[in-house]
């Protein structure tokens, strides 16, 4: 990835202090939320549909190579050219490779993470090709020169009237005020540029290995438009998005909807195999399939990880996490945001490079009861937080973790011995005093604790200890 | 770039140790369970009906019911006078073709518009196509693409109308994958693209504003028949 260290900790503060994201936040999270545990409720096996996705991503991964050169067959038999890229360089590479040897000037994209995690438009750019983002949300934020803060919904973190201004701005036109009429205004200037466009890219959600077919979901339609009306259609797919068989999409398709937004079906899916056929009225005439791996094999090698690539990018964990709801999408860096950002972006990235993102989360597990493979989040977390732990015993210990050992080793030594640690509770109720506010809690404690009362309040040591209370109404009821 | 290829290969080999090939997989009859599931649905029919239309109507698509083919022509042009529109784009699937509404529409002086012509087809009033199948329990269309039913018509004109005939329903997603399945003894049969629609086109990337036709048609009319 070409994006630099992941600075969750700045990137939070900054996200807490944006009132107006921390309401768009609560909203979006909110939304999705009630939708998807609704839509999940009225599959009446749900559980049992969860567990046979997990098992068939399971199952894939474990012959992933298998099924990697049955795709390609597949897809060179339906027509389709399949390119292979080891990392993001060689992604970006090969497709504007494609483009310049065909004199693309124009490229139209639908959605898609993968083309994020690369950052293709920036190398379109630098080749002098102009790129257009289709999907409303991602037509905003490329206007605006930001990236996506939601998987589903990337644009979610601007109100109505910056995208009112920005279109003013950008695009000239009057400032309008309802959604309808900036809807209004994206359509028709797109509509211009899907019509000129020499080339169209999009992502995928699935490739099926025994068909060749690549499997888009949306609402919007522009990924129709993306893959239909331009001559040449170029889909970037990350090597974990392989499913073996045909009819294992019904499962698949069932599960994405519910829950990424708590539809029983998106209002679009594309299931594209190859370009069009040779009676074909229209459609694009080359296919072009770019295998992305940037890191994927890797993580495909520890057991203990390898579930981080089973994951179908709803984005239900990012709506049930305390964590995003309040530091959005931009605080994880890189492409992917919430638990799954936290898990994947360490180990696309290198784990020196966002070292701070397995800390980010409160291993309350809430992500893995959404899931609808099941990823056990805490687990992954947990073994990433040691891998982090363990990678910086090689090097330089920085004030920081010194502290945090001392304190570590603190706690233990008064834990371990009961006199000690009744001293020290009475202690810490005294020393405490000068700190505690009228609400009984503790909110500007000074160094090294200031770093937990900084972003939360710390409840203040109570004067009696459970034991003592015990003890007292034990007494009081006989 | 097939160094590449080889590299990815090598470094998920020696990732999986040997790990490999630990699967079952059971052999089904796509012929017969297809079998089973159609006559199944064939008992449902009257019931896979008002669940499609009640899906339908939740995803904001207007549904019209026909008694019988014989009036479908007449009441798609009152439909269409109705509206104003002055062109069409339309599949000439057989079902369509059998009952003549090309020509009946053209006659009533609509003008013809083919999907040959991106730009053209863009500025059609209305898409007609026919549907290959429809989900009963989520509402969704299911197209596939030929020489005769080509991608655009459902997709560039701002009204699209599809005909759904009662016996293409199925009951749910599982069911038209035995049957796509059963189908597809050739996998080269595939088509190159099958489309499914549940409803108009819809955004809510603007504040959580649930509007419609962003890009694909922003109103969708279903007749059954």
């Amino acid at each position: 990835m070409g994006f630099e260290e992941v600075r969750f900790e700045k990137n939070s503060d900054k996200a807490i202090q944006n009132k107006p994201l921390q309401k768009a936040l609560v909203n979006v999270t909110d939304r999705f939320r009630t939708a998807r545990n609704k839509a999940s409720k009225e599959v009446s096996d749900w559980e049992e549909l969860r567990s046979a996705a997990r098992e068939i991503k399971k199952n894939t991964i474990a012959n992933l190579d298998k099924y990697l050169i049955m795709l390609e067959e597949k897809v060179i038999k339906a027509g389709g050219i399949v390119h292979w890229a080891k990392d993001a360089h060689e992604a970006s590479q090969i497709i504007v490779k494609i483009a310049n040897d065909r004199g693309v000037k124009l490229v139209v994209k639908s959605k898609s993470m993968a083309t994020e995690e690369i950052e293709l438009n920036s190398s379109f750019e630098d080749a002098g090709i102009k790129v257009v983002e289709t999907d409303l949300g991602e037509y905003i934020i490329q206007l605006a020169g930001e990236h996506p803060s939601h998987i589903i919904a990337p644009a979610i973190h601007k109100t109505k009237d910056d995208i009112s201004a920005l279109f003013s701005e950008k695009l000239g036109v009057p400032h309008y005020e309802k959604p309808e009429e900036l809807t209004k205004v994206a359509r028709e200037r797109l509509r211009s540029e899907f019509l000129n466009a020499d080339m169209g890219v999009s992502g995928a959600n699935f490739a099926v290995a025994e068909t060749g077919t690549i499997v888009i979901v949306e609402n919007e339609g522009n990924a129709r438009l993306t893959t239909t009306v331009p001559k040449i259609h170029v889909a970037l797919v990350g090597i974990e998005k392989l499913i073996p068989k045909y009819e294992d999409l019904s499962l698949f398709l069932s599960i994405l909807a519910r829950s990424a937004t708590g539809q029983k079906s998106s209002t679009y899916v594309s299931f594209i195999t190859g370009p069009k056929g040779p009676t074909d009225i229209d459609g694009p005439e080359e296919f072009h399939l770019v295998l992305l791996d940037n890191g994927r094999s890797g993580i495909l090698a520890s057991e203990e990880t390898r579930e981080s690539l089973y994951c179908i990018r709803c984005g239900a964990c990012l709506n049930i996490c305390p964590v995003y709801r309040h530091v959005g999408g931009h605080s994880y860096g890189g492409a992917y945001s919430g638990p799954i950002g936290a898990i994947i972006t360490p180990q696309l990235m290198g784990i020196d490079k966002a070292s701070e993102l397995p800390f980010a989360s409160s291993l309350c597990g809430a992500c893995h009861d959404v899931c609808p493979v099941k990823i056990d989040f805490p687990k992954v977390l947990l073994e990433l937080r040691k891998n982090v732990v363990e990678s910086k015993k090689l090097g330089i210990n920085s004030g920081k973790d010194l502290i945090e050992k001392l304190g570590i080793r603190f706690w233990r030594f008064t834990v371990e011995y009961e006199s000690i640690y009744k001293i020290t509770n009475k202690l810490s109720y005294y020393l405490q005093i000068p700190w505690k506010r009228s609400s009984g809690k503790l909110n500007a404690l000074p160094y090294p604790f200031s770093r937990w009362t900084d972003q939360r309040d710390f409840p203040s040591v109570a004067k009696k200890t459970f034991r003592e209370r015990w003890k007292e109404i034990k007494a009081e009821t006989g | 770039m097939s160094n590449s290829r080889e590299e990815i290969l090598h470094t998920i080999r020696r990732g999986l140790k040997g790990a490999s090939s630990e699967e079952t997989t059971v052999e089904r009859n796509f012929l017969s369970e297809a079998e089973e599931v159609q006559n199944l649905t064939k008992e449902l029919h009257s019931n896979l009906k008002a669940q499609f239309i009640e899906e339908l109507t939740n995803v904001n698509t207007n549904v019209a019911e026909l008694e019988n083919e014989e009036n479908i022509n007449k009441a798609l042009l009152n439909l269409i006078k109705k509206k104003e529109l002055k062109s069409f784009s339309i599949w000439e699937s057989e079902f369509l073709k059998e009952i003549n509404l090309k020509e009946d529409l053209k006659n009533a002086g609509l003008k013809l518009i083919t999907a040959k012509n991106k730009n053209k087809i863009a500025n059609s009033d209305i898409g007609i196509t026919e549907v290959d199948y429809a989900i009963a329990d989520t509402g969704t269309l299911v197209l596939l693409t030929n020489k005769n039913q080509p991608r655009s018509v459902s997709l560039l004109p701002p009204i699209h109308l599809a005909i759904v005939r009662q016996e293409n329903l199925v009951r749910n997603i599982k069911d038209l994958f035995i049957i796509l399945k059963s189908k597809l003894q050739n996998v080269e049969d595939i088509t190159s693209c099958m489309t499914f629609i549940t409803g108009p086109s819809r955004t809510a990337d603007i504040e959580l504003n649930l509007t419609l036709g962003v890009h694909g048609p922003k109103e969708l009319i279903v007749v059954i028949v």
